[in-house]
């Protein structure tokens, strides 16, 4: 094994977040290297520094017998080095053929274009990977999985010595995930070094060679694939030094708050039944594309279900819209939470009172006392390290952002609230803090549907699972299931790419 | 490389072909070759800076700045040939072209540094230029009996003649312009790594550039680019129209936006078509020459164009809303 | 000291404004004394300031959402021609006098009503972009008032309807406190009530709005709506003041509200700005405006002031937000390199 770059004390900051501390990273040629950790942990601002996107503060990386305190994306793609982004970086209104072959040809030097000589390299990669697509429609009209091969071949074509692939499973079914697995291993022999970024630990073992763990911006330690178990990986990634409390249900009303009978959105969703009590933290999970998200927006008002019903305290209820979804006391945490969440200029407690707005006016006048009593109240209750309420909320860290973003939701005072992987990004500390006070939304009566792809989160906050796969759910976990010994291993083994199929009756439980 | 037409253009031509036949059937004087090639002599100088628009918004910007770019580039440039008897037709093409692109890169330079909404900042410009113009270098009007002579020759040239019972007709030289405009857009669009660098920037700037490609060099190109044609209509403008006005053209610009938005172009940048803009020109200038002949005075041609392009913009629109949807996409 | 600073930086932007207002009222003082503040003067300046004021009402509001409103002006004058219409006999059906200005100022106010809610419902229901949305509007629309019109204007105005447009009251015009009103009213509306609080997320972050449960669609037309409202009330002023109505008039006035926007502290991306900005900067407007014509400027060498003026203030504002940033960037790093050595 050749080591091809040495990247050493590598560190990073932006505003009021120091991402990298001191990393040191061997990538070795015909290995698959695995950096691993929770998210947020600074993974990508690792690959971003070696591949030019950032330049490092400090630190220096060594490839092909020099040394470089920063590279240029130029000088990056000199050296071999390839990235491939979670946005997979496609150009959507070109071809697929155009869109493997244009970084090469413009590294090249190429001038004038030959569509021929486009189509040509797209096949030629196209076939290393053995893999067939119509070269000629756009991306835009190709299908995710489809999309990461041709971001894989854009690499390939550029004689990539390295290939950085970060986070590439995240959109894929479960036979493509497996395909793209078998890919990387056939590259791997051709002598590419790969550099494989996720947090979905079976995926890394199917394939890696070497496991690099970061944890809050920190290298915890190189190790080789065969030295880890899914148990002492996960402990190091998050240093499971904090002994996350098991959630167990308390509130003893068990007339259901929602119910939703055979929703269906063809395409995203099928036939998914579940009832809601107060006090149930209902964990949803699958991957990304088994319909989790897409259900959670339809409860929301933002993905109208094509069939099936809804019920919200018994009353069989349309919910078209957010507005209408907030009177029906349902409450959604969003995914992306920069974007959806929050209001990024705008001060703390107007970020609070932002759905809000209606009952803080008196006769239309905002009434900036009351404003400012429920901002300073759920601040307090929900704990967000700040010196005012007039912060402006794009100054603070992920973790306390947030907070107000769920502050947001809680002041509605809602009967059921779906949080979206409400975890993401956020240090060790906030996370506690976040599943503390979920416990106790949930034991003044409030029903939480959590969505989340880590299994450890999952079981630590949920008293009840429901697991989807490609839209389907194929697993109902109540409380007692989830004290049975093999519980966690059962949920990661639903999820992941390696389970044989579930039998139909299994999944009608 | 997709050489067939796409859904939308064909919906186009089948739009222009069902009036055509509608106009004809009303009014037999529309089939007269005549008034085809009216219609293409009045739409050659759209045509020309609609190409230069159209490269401007798939590189994701807008310029409404062209027009006064034409005026300044051309008054100059027939200016000087005035003060200093110069009477070369390709020498007021350069200059003006020359012009053109040293105003046009003017607006690169600004888009860039201030990173401000294009249209805002060419909406500015578009007043700098035409108050530079008429404040330090002349507003006053020229008739022809200033104006050089093979502006004049220009303007009434025709690359041939039919004859028919009543008279010829003559198809204008300014073709020529309009031919070169085009295939030097679509060479440049389909054939340069820098074409294909401006269709990258205005599908995702970031992307591009770590596909390697400069935006700063791209946007100097697209607006120089845009400038030059701006330039070169400018001259043909006034060999049509015989005079030098120094308030005429500023004023016209939002008109051939809607004829290139018409043409399938978005405004959102990535994606355009050459035939499309031509379409999209063509469809407004057969409404301006057409609405007499079926009996509605010209004063309806704002009525329909505008009628045309709220529809064409909500439709694709929500073509695009209803597709975003399904995957969950949010922007607004 | 510290509480002068305290309130100048509250708002920095509007504070240099006003600062340099100021500058410019005072050096016209000087350079043109009595032709400028004479009361002639500022009586004249306070008719003009009306019709163009709303229009800048209109483009402020347009932009505070993170677009533009480019029918505004078509749709001032195509509402000033259907009022024109009834005024001068054609489409008063029977009613005269009173009766007719009053049926004309009512239909004024439906029409420009149904001219905004027709932006407003094209751009919420199909997420038009409101660029080309409403360049597909004006176009219309003007499109109407030539169909009507043919392009000459409309005359004959009753004559009841222009002595409004020239009456005073305490000293100023009734339309410049009509003006004054509007202005303050929105103010209100935008800086104390929910909705305005609706207005300003809606404007910052429209998908996090969404999400919000705030009803975006309902913003739309609603804020596309009053900016409808605002243009005919600019229309009925034009036709107080011109005693007739014609496409095309006051096309110029485009650029400049955009540049009174700019100036007075909007944001082009939304979410941003008061009214107390655009109003200082109308006034900073009209008094550079009458500069010009005291000074005899051809309207050529206004276009380029403005043109100048524009790019001047983008690039003013850009420098200020460049440079605030780049202290917030620093002052954070020393917090976090304070925070390590803890």
């Amino acid at each position: 094994m050749d080591p091809i770059l040495c990247a050493s004390h590598i560190c990073k900051s932006f505003i009021g977040v120091r991402a990298l501390n001191n990393i040191d990273i061997t990538i070795n040629a015909g290995e698959i290297h695995c950096l691993v950790g929770e998210n947020g942990c600074g993974k990508s601002t690792f690959v971003k520094c070696i591949s030019g996107v950032y330049e490092p503060d400090e630190g220096s990386i060594e490839i092909n017998g020099r040394v470089y305190q920063s590279l240029t994306p130029v000088e990056a793609m000199k050296n071999g080095i390839q990235v491939i982004y979670q946005d997979l970086s496609l150009f959507q209104h070109m071809t697929v053929a155009e869109n493997i072959a244009i970084s090469k040809l413009k590294f090249e030097g190429n001038r004038i274009i030959d569509w021929k000589q486009v189509k040509s390299i797209a096949k030629e990669q196209l076939d290393k990977i053995g893999v067939q697509m119509d070269l000629d429609k756009t991306v835009g009209e190709t299908s995710m999985a489809n999309r990461q091969m041709v971001a894989i071949c854009r690499a390939l074509a550029q004689d990539a010595k390295i290939l950085f692939m970060d986070e590439p499973t995240t959109a894929l079914t479960k036979t493509e995930v497996g395909h793209l697995m078998k890919i990387m291993l056939e590259l791997k022999k051709q002598g590419l070094a790969i550099v494989f970024i996720s947090h979905k630990l079976d995926e890394v073992f199917t394939v890696a060679d070497k496991i690099t763990i970061f944890r809050n911006g920190n290298k915890i330690g190189d190790f080789e694939s065969k030295d880890l178990n899914e148990k002492s990986l996960s402990y190091y990634m998050t240093g499971r030094e904090i002994e996350y409390q098991r959630y167990h249900r308390v509130c003893k009303d068990n007339d259901p708050i929602l119910e939703i009978d055979n929703l269906t959105r063809t395409g995203q969703y099928e036939n998914v039944s579940m009832s809601v009590r107060p006090g149930d933290i209902i964990g949803l999970t699958g991957l990304l594309g088994s319909g989790r998200t897409e259900l959670a927006m339809s409860l929301f008002g933002l993905n109208p279900p094509k069939s099936g019903v809804i019920k919200v305290e018994g009353r069989v209820t349309d919910i078209s819209s957010p507005m209408a979804a907030k009177k029906c006391g349902i409450a959604l945490l969003p995914e992306d939470r920069f974007n959806q969440g929050l209001f990024i200029e705008r001060k703390i407690k107007e970020n609070i009172s932002s759905a809000l707005i209606n009952s803080i006016c008196k006769k239309g006048i905002v009434n900036k006392k009351k404003e400012n009593e429920i901002a300073h109240k759920y601040v307090d209750e929900l704990k967000v390290r700040t010196p005012s309420v007039d912060t402006v909320v794009g100054t603070l860290s992920g973790g306390n952002q947030q907070k107000v973003v769920i502050g947001k939701w809680i002041a509605t005072k809602p009967k059921v609230f779906i949080m979206d992987t409400p975890t993401v990004g956020i240090d060790v500390g906030s996370k506690s803090e976040i599943y503390e006070q979920i416990h106790k939304f949930a034991d003044s009566g409030m029903a939480i549907i959590f969505i989340s792809d880590e299994i450890q989160e999952i079981m630590a906050n949920c008293n009840r699972v429901f697991i989807l796969r490609n839209g389907q759910c194929v697993k109902k976990l109540e409380e007692e299931d989830l004290g049975q010994n093999g519980a966690e291993k059962m949920i990661a083994d639903l999820i992941s790419s390696r389970v044989p199929e579930v039998s139909a009756e299994e999944a009608a439980q | 490389m997709k050489k067939k037409l796409d859904q939308y253009q064909k919906m186009l031509m089948v739009i222009i072909i069902i009036y055509s036949v509608f106009v004809a059937l009303k009014n037999p004087q529309f089939l007269k070759v005549q008034t085809v090639f009216d219609i293409i002599k009045t739409s050659s100088t759209t045509m020309i800076v609609a190409f230069g628009l159209l490269v401007v918004m798939i590189s994701g910007g807008i310029d409404v700045s062209f027009m006064a770019i034409a005026l300044f580039g051309s008054y100059t440039s027939l200016y000087t040939m005035i003060k200093t008897g110069i009477n070369n037709l390709a020498f007021a093409f350069a200059l003006s072209a020359f012009i053109g692109v040293c105003l046009g890169l003017i607006n690169a330079l600004l888009i860039n540094w201030l990173k401000l909404p294009p249209f805002i900042i060419t909406l500015g410009t578009q007043n700098l230029f035409h108050g530079i113009m008429t404040t330090f270098i002349s507003d006053k009007s020229f008739g022809s009996g200033v104006l050089p002579t093979c502006l004049h020759q220009f303007g009434q040239g025709t690359l041939f003649k039919i004859y028919t019972e009543n008279g010829s007709a003559g198809l204008t030289v300014s073709l020529i312009p309009v031919l070169i405009a085009g295939i030097l857009t679509y060479l440049i669009l389909y054939k340069t790594m820098l074409g294909r660098g401006i269709v990258a920037i205005g599908n995702n700037e970031e992307s591009a550039r770590r596909a390697g490609f400069n935006p700063f060099i791209i946007r100097l190109f697209v607006y120089g680019y845009s400038g030059a044609l701006a330039g070169m209509m400018g001259i043909v403008y006034a060999a049509q129209v015989n005079a030098l006005y120094p308030n005429k053209m500023v004023g016209d610009e939002l008109m051939i936006v809607a004829a290139v938005v018409i043409g399938g172009t978005k405004i959102t940048g990535g994606q355009g078509k050459i035939f499309g803009s031509v379409l999209g020109v063509l469809i407004i200038y057969l409404l301006n020459s057409t609405l007499i002949l079926i009996g509605l005075s010209s004063s309806w041609n704002n009525l329909f164009v505008g009628a045309i392009l709220v529809i064409a913009v909500a439709v694709t629109s929500y073509q695009e809303r209803v597709k975003n949807r399904n995957h969950l996409i949010f922007t607004e | 000291m510290d509480k002068i600073k305290k309130i100048l930086g509250k708002d920095l932007e509007l504070s240099i404004l006003v600062g340099i207002t100021l500058v410019v009222l005072i050096a016209a003082a000087a350079a043109f004394g009595g032709s400028m503040y004479s009361g002639r003067n500022i009586q004249s300046m306070a008719f003009q300031i009306p019709e163009f004021g709303f229009f800048a009402l209109a483009m402020m509001l347009s932009n505070m959402v993170g677009g533009i409103d480019l029918s505004i002006i078509a749709n001032a004058n195509t509402v000033a021609i259907f009022t024109a219409y009834i005024l001068n006999g054609t489409w008063s059906f029977g009613t005269e006098g009173a009766a007719r200005v009053l049926l004309a100022v009512t239909a004024a106010i439906i029409t420009s009503l149904a001219f905004g809610v027709f932006n407003g419902f094209i751009i919420a229901k199909t997420s038009a972009p409101s660029l080309i949305a409403t360049l597909g509007t004006m176009t219309f629309i003007q499109g109407i008032g030539m169909a009507l019109t043919g392009g000459s204007s409309v005359g004959n105005i009753d004559p009841a309807f222009a002595e409004f447009g020239k009456a005073v009251f305490l000293g100023l015009p009734v339309i410049f406190w009509i003006f004054l009103a509007a202005s303050v009213i929105l103010g209100v509306i935008i800086s104390f009530t929910g909705l305005g609080r609706k207005l300003y997320l809606y404007g910052g972050n429209p998908v996090a709005a969404r999400f919000s449960a705030i009803n975006n669609e309902k913003m739309s037309i609603l804020v596309f709506m009053t900016t409808g409202l605002l243009a005919g009330m600019a229309g009925l002023i034009i036709l107080s003041r011109v005693n007739s109505a014609k496409v095309g008039y006051g096309d110029s006035y485009l650029l400049q509200t955009m540049i009174v926007c700019v100036i007075g502290g909007i944001s082009p991306n939304g979410g941003k700005g008061k009214v107390q900005g655009v109003i200082i900067a109308i006034i900073l407007m009209q008094v550079m405006s009458s500069a010009f014509t005291i000074m005899s400027l051809s309207p050529y060498t206004k276009k380029l002031i403005w043109g100048i003026m524009l790019i001047a203030v983008l690039g003013l504002n850009f420098a200020v937000t460049a440079y605030s940033q780049h202290k917030t960037l620093k002052q954070s790093m020393k917090n976090l390199q304070g925070a390590l050595q803890k």
